[in-house]
């Protein structure tokens, strides 16, 4: 049976297949068609050679789903709320994170207030009605809906995480009234506490419904129509897969499904190595993004703020957690106005691009730097279909960089390349040392086009033994998308002091939880559950998610509970407070539904390694260059070993290593550098 | 003595120091214990040099936090001595002689060492819910006459010496504060971010050694401060003025406090003198800081680049001893902030001359509208308290309207808290949260609407205002003929009364079942209202931003009342009209 994995970008669509049979790896490649993207995967199929019927699984992610907010290409959207509170959605906090700033802009509301409307009914904190919903005043807001074509309604009621009655009644009436109107209740896709959090999670998921509906319904079908019988699976947010019917309802987990495959490979490929523990890195054109992933398991984040924590749309789904940096091979390096060497956050893109690339780019970036410097080869560049302008290069960053820093043109180029591993290896801190993390007890996988180019240096910045370059490091979120598993998160508010909880009440959450989840998940055979609870010191307003086992649960055993609560708390901030009461906030479950493990292929056994080319590469010393050996990837052999200084070249990619380093090449191919870290 | 510094370490060492004050500040924020840390963000966390020269502070927290840290080393420099200090010890102190503010806020730091020598401070300062005396939530009232009666007052203690925590001293605060378990949490909190800051700071001296860090940063505070020098080199020179008022301090009602801002602008240095500004009064609302001249320049400046020594060196204050911003120990301050948004605007309303095109008109210049109401829970029979800060309008802008229901300039990163956050823990319930139509002050950019918070209170308690205000006589203020935002105000209803009433002191005990509305004011218009575009007046009539009538009479706008849309040519008609009694008016 064949795996097949299709992850759409701004640019290219991806294909990478998987022959359980022969065990071999396909990709292909085409330009992702804006205007009908299910045809550009279409297209991708047949390029392939593929035969699609054969196919056991097709699993797809697109950046669909954040274009269409980000692009503000959404439906006509209304919101119902409760009575008093037509202005939260607007309002949000009222807070500007840039402090001094003048101009400061909040979130610019998907909904205007026009199409907001106001529903009589109360719900209290506990669950309570206070006054219930007379469902006839829905009437005249129907008709409205009707008449001003409204496509999609978001319904927001307080306390309904608690208590969704009206909502659901709300529900009922829309659905009868408004059959071909998108809707979304809030309870449906979040049940937790505070409500412009959660009116901003729904509104996204309505704004984005109609259309992501539609194009996954759609995908369904026309792959159905080439003759593809078996499943589509659709990437999410938190590092799983969803089925076609559960993503029509929750499109909003579908956002940040690009740079999550990437990290599931690096989780998966890291495992089958014997590394549990792994810090993925991704380096691409723009950004550089690190995460990660303890137990084989990415870390996730409760929600996050797309367009940015200041003036972006808050999203209350999990995600998995990824720290990005304006530090990509056409980050543009530039001298600030009084006289500082800057690199990024601006780009050259794909259009100018790079001076190198000799498609107009005028600007010095982090790849001309590199081509300077001989670590990418002028020569080679994309096995040698693209010579690279290594003299355009040397001459901007000399007019641009050089020159005003009154320095020699290595020095500059040296400097550049540096000062992004810098920013890179914040990144990579932040996700591990700032989280209580010791990098030295992790792996570290790069991938993206320029991830294998400087992973080992920002891995001697922050002491991380072991840097890994797995295959295909170009494609390796459509890779990971090929191992990803099935997922659903599910959460609960259910505030009360965790001496004073009734666990039965949580247990009864909690089996609420898993029908849900067998309902919504088809790899009902493997199904695993984690369960987690949200807990947090009386007083404090911010929790730590503390996974705990149902038998702990059904136990209530209190102390067990608190005793893992004061040991993350320790762990993640240095301190804790064992004779503080703790309560609980919400309950968690994330249900996993197991997709059976890709045995990763062993390589061909032959050639272990050819003599390397050597050409001369400034590493260390920007004065003095190095006769650098330049080893062809495909012709490295399982158990092949080689010492720094070295280049290793493939089809997209270039990985540098440093004296002192070792490298030996894994029976399923991955190159596994061992950093030298007192040279 | 030179240091070679190439500008790769110089970059390291430039995004390590606000990494390790933002750092604290985030680990701080997760792990404090009430809400004006976690949600109002009332801290801050810095790293200072022990001659009080600022290395870096974070940023996203209070803005007017922005001043004051260095004052506070100088002064246990001389207290304790260069001498007095060692690893482990962990100094408190709120005290008001030094820097002014309310005895609230409570500055925990520590020394930190490197190869025997101390180097620098790691110090936060962070909003304690209660100190004890008059000072529960967001701080006493005007009439708290002096600090005795405020709270506690800490003057450089250790509370622990070498590690060591200082027993008895402990207890004390924990028996002579309200909600004990809250702020010594917070202290903790500080603690481990004044730690962590330590950690950090050992790894980066350890890599580049001092000579290379000193160098760095002395070069980092020259950027800066070129910065700053190039952007007020782009104003014209000269003297620049603007005055504003509060109605009154909330004791001597009806008596307006001035606030007076005067500005010269020479080349590339800019002064700011206060000298102008009310004496210091009895009332409670005076202070002993630089904040309000700091947060103006660094606006005006570079909002957006980290804080540190060199954002403040190209800028003199002048404010001196006695005015109400210079107030002198024992004068009473607990509420020490309330009127430092209307300095600020105050300052930058005097040079918007000078930058006509990136100055908005005044925003609501107070600090937002407080919610407060406190009392004891029939569920647990312990003390609760709602807390929650409600924004105003921000005043139009030279291209756009001002956004609305935001805090103040003051405030920054400073989050309402959730309605269901608050119907949570405490016996209270949130009616309404809405913006108050009419409010934003017309303009061809309309000033941001203020908000009307309503809570029905379950329970007998007190609620808390803050009754200094900007009334009529000082609304924010329009820019180039825009008009006034509408002012706000605290009002309230006991069950059986059909009407609110204005409520006009700080303290109200309110029985179970009373209503309180906390309104806030609108943003001041930027440019003539008879400017703006007819179609965008009518979608804010559309909006409810707007009302009919006052697209008529403020903007000269007549929307038909069947299509909702402009009545063009009653509107040219109306509007010519209005143009020429302007013009009459003018001759």
């Amino acid at each position: 049976m064949t795996l097949l994995a299709v992850d759409i970008g701004g640019t290219f669509t991806d294909l990478m297949a998987f022959d359980e049979v022969s065990e071999g790896f396909y990709q292909a490649k085409s330009l992702t068609t804006p205007h009908d993207l299910a045809q550009g995967i279409l297209d991708c199929i047949h390029k392939s050679g593929l035969e699609i019927g054969g196919a056991g699984d097709v699993i797809h992610g697109t950046t669909q789903a954040i274009n269409t907010l980000i692009e503000r290409k959404g439906a006509k959207t209304a919101l119902l709320v409760t009575k008093g509170t037509r202005d939260v959605y607007t309002i949000g906090r009222g807070n500007r994170p840039e402090s001094y700033n003048l101009l400061f802009h909040r979130h610019r509301p998907l909904v205007p207030r026009s199409l907001t409307f106001e529903v009589e009914e109360r719900i209290l904190a506990g669950g309570d009605v206070r006054d219930q919903m007379d469902p006839a005043q829905l009437d005249p807001i129907c008709d409205r809906l009707k008449s001003l074509d409204i496509e999609a309604v978001a319904v927001c009621f307080l306390h309904a995480y608690a208590n969704p009655l009206h909502e659901q009644l709300a529900g009922e009436v829309l659905a009868q009234r408004l059959p071909d109107i998108y809707v979304s209740l809030s309870h449906e896709i979040l049940r937790e506490y505070r409500e412009f959090e959660r009116t901003s999670t729904t509104v996204v998921n309505a704004y984005i419904g109609p259309r992501m509906s539609g194009y996954v319904q759609g995908l369904e079908q026309r792959l159905h129509d080439i003759g593809f019988k078996g499943d589509l699976s659709i990437m999410q947010s938190n590092g799983g897969v969803m089925a076609p019917d559960v993503a029509v309802k929750k499109p909003v987990n579908m956002m940040e499904s690009g740079p999550v495959g990437g990290i599931i490979a690096s989780a998966e490929v890291g495992g089958a190595l014997g590394y549990d523990d792994v810090i993925s890195f991704d380096m691409g054109g723009t950004t550089a993004k690190a995460s990660l992933i303890r137990d084989r398991q990415a870390t996730t984040a409760e929600g996050y703020y797309v367009g940015g924590y200041a003036s972006g749309d808050p999203v209350m789904a999990p995600v998995v957690d990824v720290v990005e940096v304006g530090a990509g091979g056409g980050s543009i390096a530039w001298i600030d106005d009084v006289g500082a060497l800057k690199v990024g956050p601006q780009s050259s893109g794909a259009d100018p691009g790079p001076i190198c690339y000799a498609g107009g780019g005028r600007e010095p970036t982090i790849t001309d730097a590199n081509v300077i410097l001989g670590r990418v080869g002028a020569s080679d560049f994309l096995g040698g279909e693209m010579p690279l302008d290594l003299e355009g290069a040397i001459a901007g960053t000399k007019e641009k960089v050089a020159g005003p820093l009154g320095m020699d043109v290595y020095e500059a180029a040296q400097a550049i390349v540096r000062i992004a591993i810098t920013k890179m290896s914040l990144a990579v801190r932040e996700v591990s040392v700032e989280k209580g993390y010791d990098p030295r007890d992790f792996a570290m996988f790069a991938s993206g086009g320029a991830g294998p180019l400087h992973a080992v240096a920002i891995a001697r910045e922050l002491h991380i033994p072991t840097v890994i370059i797995p295959r295909f490091p170009a494609h390796f979120s459509a890779l990971g998308m090929l191992m990803a598993d099935e997922r659903q998160d599910f959460i609960q508010t259910c505030l009360a002091g965790l001496e004073q909880v009734d666990f039965s009440v949580l247990e009864r959450i909690h089996d609420e939880m898993v029908e849900q989840a067998k309902a919504e998940l088809k790899l009902g055979d493997n199904m695993e559950f984690q369960v987690k609870l949200d807990l947090r010191y009386v007083g404090q307003e911010f929790t730590l998610s503390v996974p705990v086992s149902l038998d702990l649960i059904k136990a209530g055993d209190v102390e067990a509970i608190r005793k893992a609560y004061d040991e993350l708390h320790e762990l993640r901030y240095a301190h804790h407070a064992a004779d503080e009461p703790v309560e609980v906030v919400n309950l968690r479950l994330v249900a996993t539904g197991r997709r059976p493990a890709l045995a990763l292929p062993r390589i061909g056994a032959d050639g272990s390694g050819m003599e390397p080319k050597r050409r001369q590469v400034y590493l260390d010393d920007p004065t003095a260059p190095v006769a650098c050996p330049v080893h062809e990837r495909t012709a490295l052999g399982p158990g092949f070993e080689f010492e720094g200084p070295a280049l290793v070249q493939e089809y997209a990619s270039t990985t540098v290593m440093f004296a002192g380093d070792r490298c030996r090449v894994a029976e399923t191919g991955e190159l596994i550098v061992s950093v030298g870290l007192d040279a | 003595m030179s240091t070679r510094l190439d500008p790769v370490t110089l970059e390291v060492v430039r995004s390590a120091f606000p990494a390790i004050a933002n750092e604290m500040a985030a680990d701080l924020q997760r792990t404090s214990y009430n809400m004006m840390i976690y949600e109002v963000r009332d801290f801050c966390t810095a790293v200072v040099k022990p001659n009080g020269e600022l290395v870096s502070q974070n940023v996203g927290g209070v803005s007017h936090f922005v001043a004051d840290l260095g004052v506070v080393i100088e002064d246990g420099m001389e207290k304790i001595g260069a001498d007095g200090f060692q690893p482990g010890d962990v100094i408190i102190t709120n005290h008001q002689r030094v820097a002014g503010q309310h005895l609230n806020n409570i500055v925990i730091y520590t020394p930190f060492f490197f190869e025997g020598e101390l180097i620098f401070f790691s110090m936060v300062r962070a909003h304690w819910i209660d100190v004890g005396g008059m000072s529960t939530g967001f701080g006493g009232g005007p009439d708290v006459a002096d600090p005795w009666m405020e709270g506690l007052q800490f003057d450089q203690l250790k509370i622990y010496e070498a590690g060591e925590r200082n027993e008895t001293l402990y207890k004390l605060i924990h028996d002579n504060i309200r909600f004990p378990e809250s702020s010594l949490g917070d202290m903790r909190s500080q603690i481990a971010a004044c730690r962590l800051a330590t950690r950090r700071l050992e790894e980066l001296f350890e890599k580049f050694g001092p000579g290379v860090i000193h160098a760095a940063l002395d070069r980092i505070f020259d950027e800066t401060e070129r910065k700053c020098r190039n952007v007020v080199t782009g104003i014209a020179d000269g003297v620049y003025e603007a005055e504003a008022f509060l109605t009154d301090d909330g004791i001597e009602i009806g008596e307006p406090i001035r606030i007076h801002a005067k500005v010269t602008v020479a080349g590339s240095g800019m002064t700011i003198d206060l000298s102008g500004c009310a004496d210091a009064r009895r009332a409670a609302i005076n202070s002993r800081t630089l904040a309000g001249a700091r947060v103006a320049y660094k606006a005006l400046t570079a909002p957006t680049e980290p804080v540190n020594e060199g954002s403040f060196r190209a800028v003199d204050v002048v404010i001196p001893e006695g005015n109400i911003m210079m107030a002198v120990y024992p004068a009473p301050m607990c509420m020490w902030s309330i009127i430092v948004p209307t300095v600020v605007d105050t300052v930058i309303r005097a040079v918007a001359p000078g930058m006509k095109d990136t100055i908005p008109a005044a925003h609501y210049g107070l600090l937002g509208g407080p919610v407060v109401f406190t009392g004891i829970h029939p569920k647990t029979g312990k003390r609760f308290i709602v807390q929650s800060i409600e924004g105003g309008g921000w005043g139009g802008r030279p291209h756009e309207n001002g956004e609305s229901a935001t805090v103040s300039v003051c405030q920054g990163d400073v989050r309402n808290a959730t309605i269901e956050g608050i119907e949570l823990k405490c016996p209270v319930i949130i009616e309404e949260r809405t913006l108050r139509t009419d409010s934003g002050g017309a303009g061809r950019y309309r000033g941001g609407l203020g908000m009307q918070t309503t809570v029905e209170v379950l329970v007998d308690g007190t609620w808390i205002c803050e009754p200094p205000k900007r009334g009529e006589i000082c609304p924010a203020w329009g820019l180039w003929e825009g008009k006034p935002g509408k002012v706000g105000e605290f009002l309230y209803r006991t069950p059986g009364e059909e009407e609110f009433s204005l409520a006009d002191t700080p303290r109200n005990l309110l029985p179970k079942n009373s209503q309180l509305i906390v309104r806030t004011g609108g943003g001041g218009g930027w440019g003539n209202p008879l400017e703006r575009e007819a179609v965008l007046v009518a979608d804010d009539v559309k909006e409810g931003y707007v009302s009919a009538g006052a697209a008529r009479d403020d903007y000269g706008v007549v929307i038909d009342d069947a299509t909702q849309e402009v009545d063009r040519p009653a509107t040219e008609e109306l509007r010519s009209k209005r143009r020429a009694a302007a013009r009459t008016a003018a001759e």
